[in-house]
């Protein structure tokens, strides 16, 4: 097995797993979330929303999606609680409701950032 | 919105400190930080007099025999891997249950994927009891140990030990108690309950700093030593020494966390064990009534709270508990730790493997207030 296929294999064996959306072969986690957040197109969020129950997400749903964007790229990192309420001027069981599958799996993933890897 | 943290995640570490075990280990620290037992000097000697201190105090909280049995270490997770360490040999095998920390079941599975040891893990009944007879009917020829956590991490249910302490000693069986749940929380008696060594961290229930923990060794354990290095004794031999305490420890051992640890006993000792105990749970009776009385919200083994610690965990229908714990966080300050709890047998058998759950755990500093928000909070949810 050559380094490249080992890597592959490694990956696959980490859940990734590629999916072509909007025209663009985009890889996913086990979870759905992105592997690489650049991959992340206003569209793709569209037709992955649609997906989750979402028929159109409205400037409610963009206004977190951006400042999820917005802060990971910023900071490097994913906002804190406070941040993200601060941030989107909703409280984060707002957040929660908005989102079929909640702030984690529905927002977050839908903003494209990586797999947070909590306590599982 | 609380103005302050309502921290209840004491089961992952308590927090605050109280403020005078805090002094103390900084005080202490500041006049007596030196290498203990290492100089001939009187401020070592000094030093070296607070270690040995600390092993006497241990002693007698544990009811150990043997105070130079007192092993410190980084943790209970380290304090265990000593005991596994220096006691398994290839062939070995082992009896645990199915209420673990991977603090547990990461070195048994390491050992078995290395073909070194076979194991078998008790199941746990629905109020979260293990049956002592069930570890009994489990007990091979090759059985070198039985391991236990005393109190559930996910579910605060406190073990049988003195009944599984007694099938063990029929068989002759030595029983290793996990106490990172259970000491400081309520009284450890490893001679009257026959336990043959119980691995304990100082920074939970016990008030110390994080990083300091260790492992009180009855008298009929023979503990392998498993690293090996300076003990500022017999100096000239190439052989690590054989005499406890240095047997297990190696190298310079944690001075301000055996200070830290000694001031959160006493503390503890001041305060009254039994007194801090009931305080915490009647905070948890108030907040498993307070969740019981919310439609959507489900409670694991909180049936009867007898026999246990102060550690409740729940989920919100729907609501997913990575979330639950977000939304408590930044619109409640309240912190609670969510997910699978290093124990992820325990959410295998509960049903909640594949979202994990919101684990709830007061502390010596909280109060009904304080409940109530956390129930209210919950309900929100629900």
């Amino acid at each position: 097995m050559t380094t490249e296929q080992e890597r592959e294999k490694l990956l696959a064996d980490l859940g990734r797993r590629a999916r072509v959306v909007a025209g663009r072969e985009i890889y996913f986690d086990w979870e759905g979330f992105f592997w690489d957040p650049n991959d992340w197109t206003e569209e793709v969020a569209r037709i992955l929303a649609l997906e989750s129950g979402l028929e159109d997400l409205t400037e409610a749903h963009w206004n977190v999606l951006r400042f999820f964007r917005e802060y990971y790229f910023y900071h490097g990192r994913a906002p804190m609680n406070r941040h993200l309420k601060e941030g989107t001027r909703l409280s984060l069981g707002a957040i929660e409701s908005l989102f079929p599958g909640g702030i984690r799996l529905g927002a977050r993933r839908l903003a494209g950032l990586p797999n947070p890897k909590s306590c599982f | 919105m609380s103005d302050r943290l309502i921290y209840l995640d004491n089961a992952a570490t308590s927090f605050p400190k109280p403020r005078e075990v805090l002094d103390r280990m900084l005080r202490d620290y500041i006049e007596m930080g030196v290498s203990p037992g290492r100089g001939s000097y009187d401020l070592a000697l000094e030093a070296e007099d607070i270690v040995g201190r600390a092993r006497k105090k241990l002693a007698l909280f544990f009811g150990a025999p043997d105070a130079d049995r007192i092993i410190f270490a980084a943790n209970a997770t380290d304090a265990l891997n000593i005991a596994f360490n220096g006691l398994l040999q290839p062939g070995d095998h082992v009896i645990s249950t199915r209420l673990e920390h991977n603090s547990v079941l990461r070195p048994l599975y390491h050992f078995r994927e290395r073909g070194w040891i076979s194991y078998d893990l008790v199941h746990f009944d629905g109020k979260g009891f293990v049956d002592p007879d069930e570890i009994g009917r489990n007990i091979k020829q090759n059985t070198r140990m039985v391991i236990v956590s005393h109190a559930s991490n996910v579910l605060g249910t406190v073990q049988p030990v003195e009944e599984i302490g007694r099938v063990c000693a029929q068989r002759g069986i030595p029983l290793i108690i996990d106490a990172s749940q259970s000491a400081g929380k309520i009284p450890i008696d490893m001679t009257a309950w026959k336990v043959s060594a119980v691995a304990f961290t100082g920074h939970k229930a016990l008030l110390g700093p994080m990083g300091i923990g260790g492992l009180a060794v009855g008298p009929d354990l023979d503990i392998k030593p498993s690293r090996f290095g300076g003990t500022g004794v017999d100096s000239r031999s190439p052989v690590h020494t054989e005499t406890f305490p240095h047997r297990l420890e190696a190298g310079t051992i944690n001075l301000i966390g055996i200070m830290g640890l000694s001031a959160g006993i006493d503390y503890i000792m001041q305060k009254g064990m039994e007194s801090i105990h009931g305080e915490e749970m009647a905070l948890l009776k108030r907040l498993r009534d307070g969740l019981w009385g919310l439609e959507h919200v489900e409670t694991y083994c909180a049936g009867d709270l007898s026999g246990h610690v102060a550690v409740l965990t729940a989920n919100v229908d729907d609501v997913n508990p990575e979330d639950a714990g977000a939304i408590l966080d930044g619109d409640f300050n309240i912190a609670v730790r969510v997910g699978l709890h290093c124990a992820p047998l325990v959410h295998e058998d509960i049903g909640t493997i594949n979202c994990g759950a919101i684990r709830f755990s007061p502390g010596i500093f909280n109060t009904p207030e304080d409940i109530d928000h956390a129930i209210r909070a919950m309900a929100s949810m629900s």
